[in-house]
């Protein structure tokens, strides 16, 4: 069932391709160089983490990833498309519709439930399904807990609600960024094995992480170092496709 | 879902809200009770200037010139030249009837006589209505001197014309002519008749003693009955005031009636002006000559104009000052509320969406603000109205709930609360979302 696919033949194939992408920000003190030249893809159906320390360009990576922000040089294409060359308008369509974000802190609106938190990525992506909605938490196991405010659930439980509004708008890519870095074990556990479930369903999912363990669940790990990318194995992507 | 978040932030934020809210309705209170002030000064002090005496004063036509020496109109009285005391009550049937508060006919005769204890009285009097209710059918009109000279002190009671007689009538007399003849309330003057004419003797109840600060305190002050009694001229009266609301005076209202064209005649006739109001008596009363007292009038244009625009220039800085104060909640508000911002831009929401969110926050809180501020500033301004203007007699809510500066106050409210946002919500927008949900923002 599985179709090795080499990248270097079959760059169409890459839901995510950076081709000498640098990003450049330019202020007082002069011009950084926040990525420099990088070039890699990912496939669809692949698990990569992102790793570096401080300062490497990982944030810089992930919003041109996330397509929060457009590269200053180079090519950077998403599912096919060149997000370089979108309006701001179709940047936030085009991040709708693709993008499923996991943040660390959650970054639930206080003041909605739980399933009103699912909804509003709905709204923001086409029309909002309560049904669809409450689907989307039983599938992370927080069905019963759908109308609890934020400030009612736990960290784990806030993170799970999380995947699930990532998840609503069926996007090709999950981009979770440190989706474990505020979580007790046991709940680094849950989320853990509910990303590996996700992955195991054949979604992509790009995460940044400093913890070695959860980097080691990923596929192939991208790594960052002043701006430039190394990817591990070296000699770049060779990966099987689920069909 | 759009009104799901509006109705969720409200409803879940409520100490927020409230703050901005209060920011909101304190600067729409302030603004309401200056702008109710600042539109409603000019009959408010116009009723105020009313209370200081009369606005218009009516003589017979035949009397080109009036001659007062220290208050004493020593001018001989032409035969005939009186104004009927029966024809007063014309003045409830002109056109401006309504805006008439108050008349005060007078009578100005002299007496001779003695008091009790044998002294001589050779003074001046003034027959007057103190209290009358003047009525040509319908709802009369309580009026007289007492009314249009607040400031007359008395100590006893005023005279009722009720009690005049052929013999007998009540009096007050003026304090500088009680002490020089030495009499009091309770005395009693016996006036005689003077020969010649009609006149007849009768005798003054002194009911009181009265101090006005002027020429006055040196006359008796009798019911104008009386005085017709003793001067022997029935129904007569020499000289009467007037007290009318009126618009102040400008340039049109200066105009001659009778160089005007028929339709500005017609304006100018139906605008409250002490002229206009003053011609009408004219035409209701015959033989009469009616003229606005124009020191009165006029300062009070300026002066009404230089209050007038001292409230708008308050107005508008209370205005601006709560611009500030709603411009800083806001920005704290939407400052404290980034993180969303930054959630909703990374789920997809355009800025315009998200803005329109925000907006309509605001938007829906300056109604809420907005409209009780008009309530609470209607409150203020009937409050300080009444300290203010002394003839408010109180606060009175409902004369102050001007409708047609609610939509103007809560359009303030929502110019205000959306331009005060507008900077906090455009620097939002424009930060970085990623960098706002790392917190390093």
């Amino acid at each position: 069932m599985e179709n090795p696919i080499d990248l270097e033949t079959r760059p169409d194939c890459a839901v995510i391709a950076l081709h000498s992408v640098t990003r450049e920000y330019t202020g007082h003190a002069g011009t950084v160089r926040a990525l420099d030249h990088a070039s890699f893809s990912i496939v669809a159906g692949e698990w990569v983490a992102i790793t570096g320390p401080s300062g490497s360009g990982k944030s810089t990576l992930v919003n041109l990833i996330g397509c929060l922000d457009r590269p200053t040089a180079g090519e950077l294409r998403i599912d096919g498309e060149d997000v370089a060359k979108m309006s701001a308008t179709e940047l936030d369509r085009f991040r709708a519709d693709k993008i499923g974000f996991i943040f660390q802190q959650f970054h639930l609106i206080p003041y909605l439930s739980a399933l009103e938190n699912i909804m509003l990525a709905q709204y923001f992506h086409s029309m909002t399904d309560e049904k669809e909605a409450r689907a989307a938490l039983e599938r992370v196991g927080m069905g019963h807990r759908a109308e609890h405010l934020p400030s009612e659930l736990s960290g784990g439980e806030q993170q799970r609600v999380c995947i699930a509004r990532a998840l609503i708008n069926n996007p090709p890519i999950l981009l979770a960024d440190e989706p474990t870095g505020n979580l007790d074990a046991a709940n680094q556990k849950i989320v853990a094995e509910l990303l590996q479930d996700l992955h195991a369903h054949g979604h992509t999912i790009v995460m940044v992480t400093h913890d070695p363990e959860m980097a080691g669940l990923a596929q192939r790990k991208i790594a960052l170092s002043h701006g430039k990318v190394f990817c591990h194995p070296v000699g770049g992507p060779v990966v099987s496709l689920r069909k | 879902m759009f009104f799901r978040l509006l109705m969720e932030s409200f409803r879940r934020q409520r100490r927020r809200k409230a703050l901005a809210g209060l920011a909101i309705l304190l600067g729409t209170t302030a603004v309401t009770a200056m702008l109710a002030l600042a539109t409603t000064i000019g009959d408010r002090i116009q009723q105020e200037l009313t209370s200081y005496g009369a606005n218009i004063v009516v003589y017979p036509a035949a009397d080109q010139l009036e001659v007062k020496v220290g208050g004493v109109d020593i001018k001989p009285v032409p035969g005939g030249a009186y104004l009927h005391e029966s024809d007063l009550a014309k003045l409830r049937g002109i056109f401006w009837a309504n805006n008439i508060t108050g008349v005060s006919p007078e009578l100005p005769i002299h007496i001779l006589g003695k008091t009790a204890i044998g002294a001589d009285v050779d003074a001046s009097a003034t027959g007057l209505w103190f209290d009358h209710a003047l009525s040509s059918g319908g709802a009369p009109l309580k009026t007289g001197a007492v009314g249009l000279h607040p400031w007359w002190k008395l100590a006893g009671a005023w005279p009722q014309e009720q009690h005049t007689t052929a013999q007998n009538a009540e009096a007050v007399i003026g304090a500088t002519l009680a002490e020089r003849l030495k009499v009091k309330a309770g005395d009693e003057i016996q006036v005689a008749g003077q020969p010649g004419n009609a006149s007849q003797a009768l005798t003054l109840h002194l009911t009181g003693v009265v101090s006005t600060g002027d020429a006055i305190e040196n006359q008796i002050l009798l019911p104008l009955n009386a005085a017709q009694t003793i001067a022997g001229t029935p129904n007569a009266v020499r000289r009467v005031e007037v007290s009318a609301r009126t618009k102040p005076e400008d340039a049109f209202g200066r105009k001659d009636p009778d160089t005007l064209s028929a339709k500005q005649r017609e304006i100018w006739y139906c605008r409250p002006y002490a002229n206009s109001i003053a011609y009408q008596i004219r035409e209701a009363l015959p033989g009469s000559r009616a003229e606005q007292i124009r020191r009165v009038e006029q300062s009070e244009g300026t002066v009404l104009k230089r209050i007038s625009g001292l409230m708008w220039l308050i107005s508008a800085a209370a205005l601006l000052a709560a611009a500030f104060a709603v411009s800083a909640a806001m920005a704290t508000a939407i400052l404290e509320r980034q993180t969303e911002i930054g959630l909703m831009r990374s789920l997809g929401a355009s800025k315009t969406t998200v803005a329109m969110l925000f907006y309509a926050e605001a938007g829906l809180l300056a109604i809420f603000a907005g409209g009780l501020g008009y309530l609470a500033g209607s409150g203020l301004a009937a409050w300080l109205g009444a300290r203010i203007f002394a003839t408010d007699g109180g606060v009175r809510l409902g004369s102050l709930l001007i409708p047609v500066l609610f939509p103007v106050v809560v359009t303030l409210a929502l110019v205000v609360a959306i331009a005060g946002s507008t900077p906090a919500i455009r620097r939002a927008l424009t930060t970085d979302p990623s960098a706002i949900l790392r917190g390093s923002v």
